[in-house]
């Protein structure tokens, strides 16, 4: 015990003291971090796109410009709403007499701009916009609260570049703004020179193109016909979106005037909505309805599942290449020499199973340190669901099953840098194991959504899967049957393979030459301790 | 006290079709350093891994400090593997420490022996350096060191001198008398006669994996018999009816300077004296006379012949 224990500190020392645990334990949440903050820095960044309208028809530009103006809108209202969150005072901060009303106010505003977006925009726009709404917030905004910076023009209609004829045929046109296009020639606006986003061109009688349900009119599209977007940007799609959206609606307006139907009460009557709520059989009375915190809940276990992955295979890599370094070096000869091989194997198992675990633990910690230090709403809301985690059953099953996977691998791969003196051929030997450990990082969506069906079920019964796939299905309440025959079958499947591996790594670590073949492996195995 | 150390009782020891070691018995007594000669492949390897119980034997006894097994008795052995090797990225103080915690010492007093042994051996100024800094000799030196840092009473070093130079071999070799001296038996093997020739008490020599000798360095010189180098015109067979005298050899590989050479191989306890007497009284003309004890050098190619050349390599 005392020489176990003496192993797996020196293991654990030196793992600690090498700069690949550090970058280990750095790397993740730098880059989780990084990854945060840049896309927040994106989000607020968001380049000025400029674009082109031609409109020879004379009917849809005013359509045009209200979409732009209204997916404008759309950003300071979600801008806003997450300031609102972000600021708002407390509910017990509030003064008394409004307290209720207001919170109520506000509440149905969140609550609002949350689940119905095209309404609440609406309702937005015809309630005055961001200034009403600064109003509206003001009493409910945190004394520190900055003031509100609405973001910038996404999108900025440019006059056409000086040698293109507006009234040119649109093949011409489109030929005339070909370089600009191509992003061969830049447009010059307010003294800088931009890139064109976008050609937009609506051709004179494209409301003869217009499609009528019902009527003959009902074709295949052809290409080209219609309202004619050129971009040689085909990811950001939220310009062409509006503009259809903006073009179709102002056509049915026009229809239903031409047909004397009251353009708003169709409006209202698109706004009637029936809310939908999820509720969860397993809670309690009167909490079943599905909150943000139960949903990540339900999601948790993959992170759980990348987390096992992760640090299993940072730890089991360097079981390798430590054994292979002992093996090459011939420091192997003196451990045997003073100890079992079976104390310096489990040493070695419990030693890198401690740095294993020291990762996870920092991880955690910059984690939280980080949901700390940086107050955002994001990441309010993540604190929030963590509390949740932590008070849920879900960490005892994680480190019930990080254990006894890592001791199940753990064994595999020492046995198989017992076997071998360079990396080079260990790796040969580790192919076949990687792809089995990918398996159940690939299968891990499949089983989250179904996480009782039918493949969850048989891959919990293969040992090799069960730390992947139960702590995939933890969440999920699996049948008793399966949480203790899995468990007993995965411990029962630890203690078999240690035990090989022992007897593979005594006669292992000695070898010198090529790693065994099959054959000589089994006979290895069967041999009595020597 | 009277107990050997080690013995080794009909011992064999094969892989496969290749006998490694074939029924070799020896026993070592307390106290004493015992060398293990013989050439490469010979099996000394493998007998030493039987004797710490790395290699189980296939049959034959081995009896370590009393016991069946150096399991049993392990924090009482020190061992240097012949390849040698240690962490490179261990602190050179904390390598030995280690080494001799596992050995059973506690914390503590192991890393206060690694310091003591360090500054003892003139290596004081490295215990903070990392192994992969050190000279491949300075490297060894405190390999040597982890192997005696827990003060074992059995030591067992495998080609100790490989890899070393002449300064450092003395080191090494001053090193081992001291500890021998503290009354502990020390094994070392090699395929330097000189070291053992300077070292041993007893030799063990195999080849083939079979024993050829076990005993004395001086019982070992006598197995070859000494011998008198003469150069001189005279034709001098008719020394051959001195008594002591074996035989008379013309060596015509040393003819040099235009006189013969000959050689007398005496018999052990004759007294060379007689034959310069003889020479003198007879008014040879000696350009040179030679009087060599064998050396173990000697001894070793007689021993092993030219098979040595011939093993299999293991």
């Amino acid at each position: 015990m005392r020489v176990i224990w003496l192993i797996a500190l020196r293991e654990y020392i030196e793992n600690v003291r090498t700069r690949g645990f550090w970058l280990g334990v750095l790397l993740i949440p730098v880059i989780f971090a990084g990854i945060f903050l840049f896309s927040a820095r994106l989000a607020e960044n968001a380049p000025v796109r400029h674009y082109v309208l031609i409109d020879q028809s004379g009917q849809y530009e005013e359509a045009v410009a209200s979409a732009i103006r209204r997916e404008h809108q759309r950003r300071i209202l979600q801008s806003f709403t997450r300031y609102i969150q972000q600021y708002r005072r407390p509910d017990a901060d509030l003064p008394s007499v409004s307290a209720d009303q207001a919170s109520s106010q506000i509440d149905r505003f969140l609550n609002d701009a949350g689940s119905q977006e095209i309404a609440t925009l609406d309702q937005w726009l015809s309630n005055g916009g961001l200034d009403n709404a600064r109003q509206m917030a003001e009493p409910y905004l945190r004394d520190d609260a900055p003031p509100f910076e609405a973001p910038r023009e996404q999108f900025v209609a440019v006059p056409p570049p000086e040698p293109v004829d507006p009234t040119a045929s649109p093949e011409q046109i489109v030929e005339q703004m070909r370089p600009w296009l191509n992003d061969e020639q830049r447009l010059r606006v307010d003294g800088e020179s931009v890139r064109l986003f976008a050609l937009i061109l609506i051709p004179d009688g494209v409301e003869e193109q217009i499609m009528v349900p019902g009527s003959e009119g009902l074709q295949p599209r052809a290409e080209g016909e219609g309202v004619q977007f050129w971009t040689g940007n085909l990811t950001d799609t939220r310009l062409p979106n509006a503009i259809e959206a903006s073009i179709n609606r102002n056509i049915r307006e026009q229809a239903f005037a031409e047909r004397g139907i009251d353009v708003s009460a169709v409006q209202n009557i698109q706004r009637m909505r029936l809310p939908l709520t999820r509720l969860d059989p397993g809670q309690e009375e009167g909490e079943e309805s599905v909150s943000m915190a139960d949903t990540f809940r339900q999601w948790a276990p993959i992170g759980f599942v990348y987390l096992i992955f992760i640090s299993l295979m940072q730890s089991v890599q360097y079981l390798l290449s430590n054994t292979i370094e002992e093996k090459s070096n011939r420091i192997i000869e003196v451990l045997i020499a003073s100890v079992t091989p079976n104390e310096l194997m489990m040493g070695k198992l419990v030693g890198i199973g401690m740095s294993g675990i020291t990762t996870i633990i920092a991880w955690l910690l910059s984690f939280f340190v980080f949901i700390r230090l940086y107050q955002s709403v994001e990441t309010a809301m993540i604190a929030q669901v963590l509390d949740v985690l932590l008070g849920s059953d879900l960490i005892p099953w994680f480190i019930f099953y990080y254990l006894s996977g890592y001791a199940l691998y753990a064994g595999i791969f020492l046995a198989i840098g017992s076997l071998c003196n360079t990396l080079k051929e260990a790796q040969s030997l580790m192919m076949p194991l990687m792809l089995i450990l990918i398996i159940p990082i690939i299968s891990m969506g499949f089983i989250a959504q179904d996480p009782n069906g039918t493949l969850a079920r048989v891959m919990s019964w293969i040992p090799l899967f069960t730390p992947f796939s139960m702590m995939n299905r933890a969440a999920a309440q699996p049948p008793v049957f399966d949480l203790i025959g899995t468990s007993l079958l995965l411990l029962a499947s630890v203690v078999l393979v240690l035990w090989l591996s022992g007897r593979v790594f005594r006669q292992g670590v000695l070898r010198t030459g090529q790693p065994p073949r099959l054959l000589e492996l089994w006979r290895m195995m069967r041999a009595r301790p020597s | 006290m009277n107990d050997p150390v080690l013995s080794l009782q009909d011992v064999t020891k094969t892989y496969g079709d290749f006998t490694a070691v074939s029924e070799v018995s020896f026993s070592i007594p307390h106290g004493s350093i015992y060398g293990f000669l013989g050439p490469n492949g010979a099996g000394k390897t493998t007998i030493i891994r039987m004797i710490l119980d790395i290699l189980r034997p296939d049959s034959g006894q081995i009896a370590v400090l009393g016991h069946d097994s150096a399991m049993a008795v392990r924090n009482r052995i020190g061992y240097l593997p012949e390849e040698k090797g240690l962490y490179k990225k261990m602190k050179v103080w904390a390598i030995i420490s280690y080494f001799a915690s596992l050995k059973g010492l506690d914390r503590k007093t192991a890393k206060r022996r690694a310091h003591e042994l360090l500054e003892k051996y003139g290596l004081a100024d490295f215990a903070e350096a990392k192994v992969e800094s050190l000279s491949k000799g300075m490297g060894q030196k405190v390999q040597v060191i982890s192997a005696i840092a827990h003060d074992p009473e059995l030591i067992i070093l495998d080609e100790p001198f490989s890899g070393l130079d002449p300064v450092n071999q003395e080191v090494l070799e001053q090193l081992i008398r001291d500890i021998a001296s503290e009354g502990r038996t020390i094994i070392f093997s090699t395929h330097i006669m000189q070291h053992a020739e300077r070292l041993c008490d007893r030799l063990l020599l195999i080849t083939g994996g079979r024993k050829i000798f076990d005993g004395t360095v001086s019982e070992a010189r006598s197995i070859i018999p000494r011998r008198v180098t003469l150069q001189t015109a005279t034709d001098i067979t008719h020394l051959q009816s001195l008594p002591g005298v074996l035989a008379v050899h013309r060596n015509e590989e040393e003819d040099d300077a235009g006189e013969p050479t000959w050689d007398l191989h005496l018999e052990e306890h004759s007294d060379p004296q007689s034959i310069l007497r003889l020479c003198f009284e007879q008014n040879m003309a000696l350009t040179r006379f030679d009087y060599t004890r064998a050396s173990l050098h000697d001894v070793f190619v007689h021993l092993v012949g030219h098979d040595a050349g011939e093993q299999t390599f293991r």
